[in-house]
């Protein structure tokens, strides 16, 4: 246990001194949040439902899914690549440290980041915009983000196992998530989505974690069970393939 | 106590070609080997097969007394190993770095302690990626000795130096063999073979082609060569007779000869019978470089 925890905090202060992503990853969400409140903070949206609400309490828990997605995804994959190449890991597999404390420290590491990036958009949704989380939603807030930032983090190892270099990890990351942050309520609501746009979206990861922590904010009488599952399984697919294709050293050489 | 590392007909095959081929090894506890060899001569991975990094293809090896493929955490916490290519994490202190892989070890030695054996008391708090190149380095071996390791690997590691850097980085090393650390030194450097080897070992064509103490190396190419400028008015043939020819090139008189003493002795007396003084007399022994230009061979050959 000593291990792991040194190993979070060494993780956790790495994360920290370096600044692009700490932009990418913490300040970006933030920045867009802020960006979309002033745009269109007074706008209603009117849900699949019928019902008519501010369109903030749709935007809050988007850009908080995309916080927790730049730690648990983007930020995850650069760093594993980058420890990868650059023999960092080769080293520590030279040492008695078994593999998993890399990993599950690398997880708990993006955990972490997911619960300031949730704990910095409920305040700033609370104070600045007005948009409340009923405390009986609360616990279903959390449990969801932490099951989507673990589902994501798998996806992440996938996306780093089958990443080639340093120098291709951000970009592909980024190819990744901008087009489904797009086409999963992010950016856009889903409703103003053509259906077939729509449909597709549904079936991949991004739009079934912002329903369930939308869900939250604007409870709907059913629990989003159908998107909770399809997260999960994203992230066995994630496992499974990462743990398949996972390498310690780097690829070139 | 068994051997640090013995290895007996250690084969490794790329395709269809032998990389090593049926190398013998033995290097013995306490013991600083060098390990020396030509790019492309099976340095590197004869070293992460001994490292348990990559599996070979044939023969016996046990390191530490056990076979490195199948050993277990337990022997690696007996390890220290410097990769020939590999940064710490740059965004951590020197003071961080040691601090998380001493937490990977059951008997780590301590954070300061480390940091004064690889002298880098004044970068404590230093992120590693604003190190120089010669003191990244040198975390490096501070990484690699913060497990209290039995055995160190160290491959190429001064590759890059300045001299100076270099001249630092051998202090470290020295004091390792005090601390009776057993040390395999992968490097292509001779004079850092001659400085800090008890024995060197040259790798060529995938076997160990020459084996022994940097002196006895010195000696298996045995000829001193006496040079002198040939006095004037004389010819070559006006010489005493000695136990090897003397070549003549450029007015300049050669002798290779494996017995220094008498002629010397007899081109003394004889010059000083005549009253001769032997301008520019030197009396050199082959140089370690020299031994191992010969052993390891010629660039295109160790490819080959």
């Amino acid at each position: 246990m000593n291990m792991l925890r040194e190993q979070v905090r060494a993780d956790l202060l790495a994360f920290t001194r370096r600044p692009e992503t700490l932009f990418f990853t913490v300040f970006l969400p933030v920045i867009f949040l802020v960006l979309f409140e002033a745009i269109f903070g007074g706008q209603s949206v009117t849900l699949a439902g019928g019902d008519v609400v501010a369109q903030s309490y749709l935007q809050v828990p988007a850009f908080m899914v995309m916080g927790v997605i730049s730690a648990s995804f983007v930020a995850l994959a650069i760093t594993v690549v980058n420890r990868r190449e650059t023999g960092t890991y080769k080293r520590v597999r030279g040492t008695p440290a078994p593999a998993w404390v890399l990993i599950i420290g690398q997880v708990v590491t993006s955990l972490v980041i997911a619960i300031l990036m949730v704990i910095v958009m409920l305040a700033l949704g609370s104070f600045a915009y007005g948009v409340r989380v009923e405390l009986d939603y609360l616990p279903w807030l959390v449990a969801s983000v932490l099951i989507g930032a673990i589902a994501f983090s798998c996806l992440g190892m996938m996306l780093a196992a089958l990443t080639p270099s340093s120098e291709a990890a951000p970009p592909l990351a980024n190819v990744v998530v901008l087009p489904l942050y797009f086409i999963s309520g992010v950016f856009v609501p889903i409703e103003s989505l053509p259906s077939w746009l729509g449909n597709i979206a549904s079936w991949l990861p991004v739009a079934p974690f912002v329903k369930v922590a939308t869900w939250a904010y604007v409870p709907a009488t059913t629990l989003p069970w159908r998107s909770l599952g399809l997260l999960v399984a994203w992230g066995a697919v994630g496992l499974i393939i990462a743990s398949w294709r996972f390498r310690w050293t780097p690829r070139r050489g | 106590m068994t051997p640090a590392i013995s290895v007996t007909g250690l084969i490794k095959r790329y395709g269809d070609r032998n990389v090593v081929d049926g190398l013998d090894l033995e290097v013995q506890r306490g013991e600083v080997l060098a390990f020396l060899g030509r790019n492309g001569a099976g340095k590197t991975t004869t070293t992460e097969i001994l490292e348990g990094y990559r599996e070979r293809d044939g023969g016996d090896v046990l390191v530490l007394g056990e076979d490195p493929a199948t050993a277990g955490a337990d022997w690696r916490a007996k390890l220290g190993i410097v990769l020939q290519e590999s940064r710490p994490l740059g965004a951590l202190t020197v003071r961080e770095t040691l601090r998380l892989y001493a937490a990977y070890f059951p008997h780590p030695r301590g954070v300061d302690e480390v940091i004064a054996l690889v002298g880098l008391e004044e970068q404590t708090d230093q992120r590693a990626g604003r190190l120089s190149g010669g003191q990244q380095r040198r975390l490096d071996v501070g990484v690699a000795l913060i497990g209290n390791p039995e055995l160190v690997f160290l491959d190429e590691p001064t590759t890059g130096f300045d001299p100076d850097a270099r001249r630092q980085f051998w202090d470290v090393i020295s004091g390792l063999r005090d601390l009776g650390t057993t040390v395999f030194l992968t490097t292509h450097y001779m004079d850092e073979a001659q400085v800090l080897a008890d024995r060197v070992a040259v790798m060529r064509d995938g076997k160990v082609a020459a084996l022994g103490t940097p002196a006895e190396l010195q000696a298996l190419r045995g000829d001193v060569e006496i040079r002198f400028v040939l006095p004037t008015g004389l010819a070559l043939d006006a010489l005493p007779q000695l136990s090897k020819p003397a070549l003549l090139t450029g007015g300049e008189v050669r002798i290779e000869t494996t017995a220094p003493t008498p002629d010397l002795a007899k081109l003394c007396s004889w010059a000083e019978g005549r009253g001769l003084e032997l301008e520019g007399l030197t009396v050199e022994r082959p140089t370690l470089e020299d031994v191992f230009l010969a052993i390891a061979g010629d660039q295109a050959e160790a490819a080959s």
